[in-house]
């Protein structure tokens, strides 16, 4: 009998999936088909409490920049959590006019490159309260669709990083323009580095008679059997493992030239310093606050130090 | 049809110098370019007509953006697939792997020849119509057997295999279902069987409701037998819930595995003139063919007006237990029965066989058979040997006995 049962529910089954279907069928208009590029869902809006401002009460989806009320203070660039925000400026010429934004503010730095990837951005919106011409913000625009090209900073060599980066470039800078400003950076640099280098052998030069003096003082008071002589001796060994130092005999000397090779330590300071702390830090500070020469040749680390720390704080304040 | 055709050459007095035989030759080709384009454009419209009612049945809208509500979507795909690159696999046996595809589409376009589209839209009208049909429509698994081995694959080898088992399988109950409507008709004339099916009757020759004289309505054999022979022949079409020699989920697209381009097309529409011809041939053999389901133009005024009553009462009930108004069906048929009330020759007209109904009935039974598509779940393989053997094997032997026993009850023959 299970025989004719299976028959008969196979039938009834079948014809009640036949009257689903024709329901579906005979429905009109009551499909779920959204039409994507004629029609959008709307835009969720909220209230967080901040009041009436636009920008608030939307969702949070694209981050950018109006380009030309740009100062280049890479305040954004410090505040981002997760660094997504790339800035490269160039400073202006004495007589270069670049323009003021609307707040009437002089644009003293040229920007080339703003970028923002916005694969790495995490939406925290924590970039635009530091703004100080409120020039970059959040967008509800969630689709990302444009049809000019955004990505101009990128080589054919990082299109295979650029797959799994969303860059968008908002400097208007083409890349030769770019390439000549780097070029003439370059350029003062070498003549700000060749400065230096003068400026480094005089006071090398002063250093050096200095010592002599302070030789000869030595020498005059050798009877006074010196005693402070020791720990520098005793701090002499550690500086002449360095590759520059072994030349030089004085181990008063020793301070002033290894200013030549110190940029390379300060530079690493930069990555230890998320690490908080390195075992060379105290070994290198005494040296760089003896040496009068040290803030002037480190300038452009300098900077970049500076904005951790900054970058820090507003975190925490944040 | 061709005598019709090279007399009317002939006609001409440019060109009745041709002889007999040249106008005769020329009709036939004409008459087989026909019935290529015919099938050619139904597989374009009808693929656009089963993406559209699978996603109506899905609540999907279906194509949208190819032209007004994508009705030029398969024309594009069309175009597409003639422009794509033809790949024929390395190891694939290179000979079989061509000629596949054509013995299928050959096999299934050549059936059209036999197939009435009304009293003289024929192309040969042969003693031996509908075994004809039969056998040449068996000659495509031919073609797939031959698909699927030549394209050196799996997937195409177990495609091919199945898809010759099942339609060996369901050939023997379709076959019996079949003889039993030539037991009724008397003749393998598929025009002959059209014209046994003509006015109108009692249903069942004894229950007194005015219905069509169809072999649907001949008996309560034939009436299971028709639907036994629609699951017969879309297990031989391979058409979903009977699609295993293809099924996508299992056999990446069996016996179409390694093919693209044009011969994928090809399968494709052999695919579609396959349904259509299974459903011109239940319309022929149990819908009355051609015939209009009324016998005079006041059958067809009242004929409008039941189906009318019908569609008001079946609002009201739709109405009443969903709460919706669909207004659709009743509309049309208003208008219809209103049209036919008051022009007697649109009610003459829709009384009158001819093409027109041929159509809508091949057309109903292809959204039929779309609406299976897209409701049933496909079988396994032991379920599906299990219904051809054990069910529809039997219920068709049983259908044979039956229509024999009914004539002799009704007097139709007497021995």
């Amino acid at each position: 009998m299970s025989y004719f049962s299976n028959i008969s529910s196979a039938i009834t089954t079948l014809v009640d999936g036949m009257k689903v279907t024709m329901g579906y069928f005979v429905r009109p208009r009551e499909h779920v088909t959204l039409q994507y590029p004629d029609e959008v869902w709307p835009i969720p809006t909220r209230n967080i409490g901040v009041g009436e401002i636009e920008s608030y009460n939307t969702i949070r989806s694209k981050l950018v920049v109006d380009f030309e009320d740009c100062i280049g203070c890479k305040a954004c660039e410090r505040a981002c959590p997760v660094n997504c925000i790339n800035i490269e400026t160039f400073k202006a010429g004495p007589e270069e006019d670049i323009g003021t934004t609307k707040n009437d503010t002089k644009i003293k730095l040229r920007v080339t490159s703003f970028t923002i990837d916005m694969s790495e951005c995490m939406f925290c919106d924590l970039c635009t309260h530091p703004c100080p011409e409120n020039c970059i913000h959040m967008t509800p625009d969630y689709q990302f669709i444009s049809n000019d090209n955004v990505r101009l900073d990128v080589t054919p060599e990082e299109r295979w990083r650029d797959r799994d980066h969303l860059i968008y470039q908002f400097s208007k800078v083409l890349p030769i323009e770019r390439a000549q400003r780097q070029a003439e950076a370059d350029k003062m640099a070498e003549a700000k580095a060749a400065a230096m280098e003068a400026k480094k052998a005089a006071a090398e030069k002063a250093a050096a008679a200095k010592a002599e003096q302070a030789a000869r003082e030595a020498e005059q008071a050798q009877a006074a059997a010196a005693t402070p002589e020791e720990p520098v001796a005793s701090t002499a060994p550690v500086i002449t493992d360095t590759p520059a130092a072994p030349a030089e005999p004085a181990p008063m000397d020793i301070p002033t030239l290894e200013s030549a090779p110190e940029p390379e330590p300060v530079d690493k300071i930069e990555i230890p310093l998320e690490t908080i702390t390195t075992p060379e830090i105290p070994e290198v500070q005494p040296v760089s606050t003896e040496t009068a020469a040290e803030p002037e040749t480190s300038t452009e680390p300098g900077t970049s130090i500076e904005p951790e720390d900054s970058s820090k704080g507003e975190t925490e304040n944040g | 049809m061709i005598q019709l055709l090279a007399n009317w050459i002939l006609s001409f007095d440019i060109l009745s110098g041709m002889g007999n035989s040249v106008a005769w030759g020329l009709s036939l080709f004409i008459v087989a370019a026909l019935i290529f384009v015919f099938v050619a454009a139904n597989a374009i419209v009808l693929v656009y007509i089963e993406r559209k009612v699978s996603a109506f049945m899905q609540v999907r809208l279906g194509p949208m953006r190819v032209g007004k509500f994508g009705t030029l979507q398969t024309v594009a795909d069309a175009l597409k697939l003639l422009q794509k690159e033809d790949i024929i696999p390395k190891m694939a046996d290179k000979v079989l792997f061509i000629i596949g595809p054509w013995v299928i589409l050959v096999a299934s376009v050549v059936t059209f020849a036999a197939i009435p589209f009304s009293d003289t839209l024929l192309a040969a009208n042969m003693n031996i119509g509908l075994f004809y049909v039969v056998s040449i429509s068996s000659i495509v698994v031919l073609g797939i057997v031959m698909a699927g081995w030549a394209s050196n694959n799996k997937w195409s080898l177990y495609g091919a295999m199945r898809s010759a088992a099942q339609i060996i399988s369901y050939e023997i109950p379709v076959g019996i279902t079949l003889i039993a409507v030539v037991a009724v008709v008397g003749s393998l004339n598929l025009q002959t069987m059209i014209q046994a099916q003509a006015g109108t009757g009692n249903l069942f020759h004894w229950i007194p409701i005015p219905l069509p004289n169809w072999f649907i309505f001949h008996s309560p054999f034939l009436f299971i037998a028709a639907f036994v022979y629609l699951i017969g022949a879309t297990a031989e079409i391979n058409r979903t819930p009977f699609d295993i020699p293809e099924s996508e989920s299992e056999l990446v697209a069996g016996f179409m595995t390694e093919f693209s381009g044009l011969r994928w097309a090809l399968f494709f529409l052999s695919e579609y003139a396959n349904a259509t011809l299974v459903a011109l041939l239940v319309s022929i053999i149990f819908l009355g063919g051609w015939q209009s389901p009324f016998a005079d133009y006041e059958g067809a005024q009242i004929g409008f007006s039941v189906i009318t009553l019908v569609a008001i009462m079946w609002t009201l009930f739709v109405r009443a237990k969903t709460g919706r108004l669909s207004v659709y069906p009743l509309g049309l048929s208003l208008v219809i029965t209103i049209a036919a009330w008051l022009f007697p020759g649109f009610a003459i007209w829709m009384a009158s066989p001819g093409i027109f109904w041929m159509l809508m009935k091949a057309g109903t039974i292809i959204f039929l058979l779309m609406w299976f598509r897209w409701t049933f779940p496909r079988l396994r393989v032991d379920q599906l040997m299990y219904v051809s053997w054990k069910v529809i094997l039997p219920l068709s032997l049983i259908n044979l006995m039956g229509v024999a026993i009914w004539m002799w009850l009704t007097g139709e023959i007497q021995f």
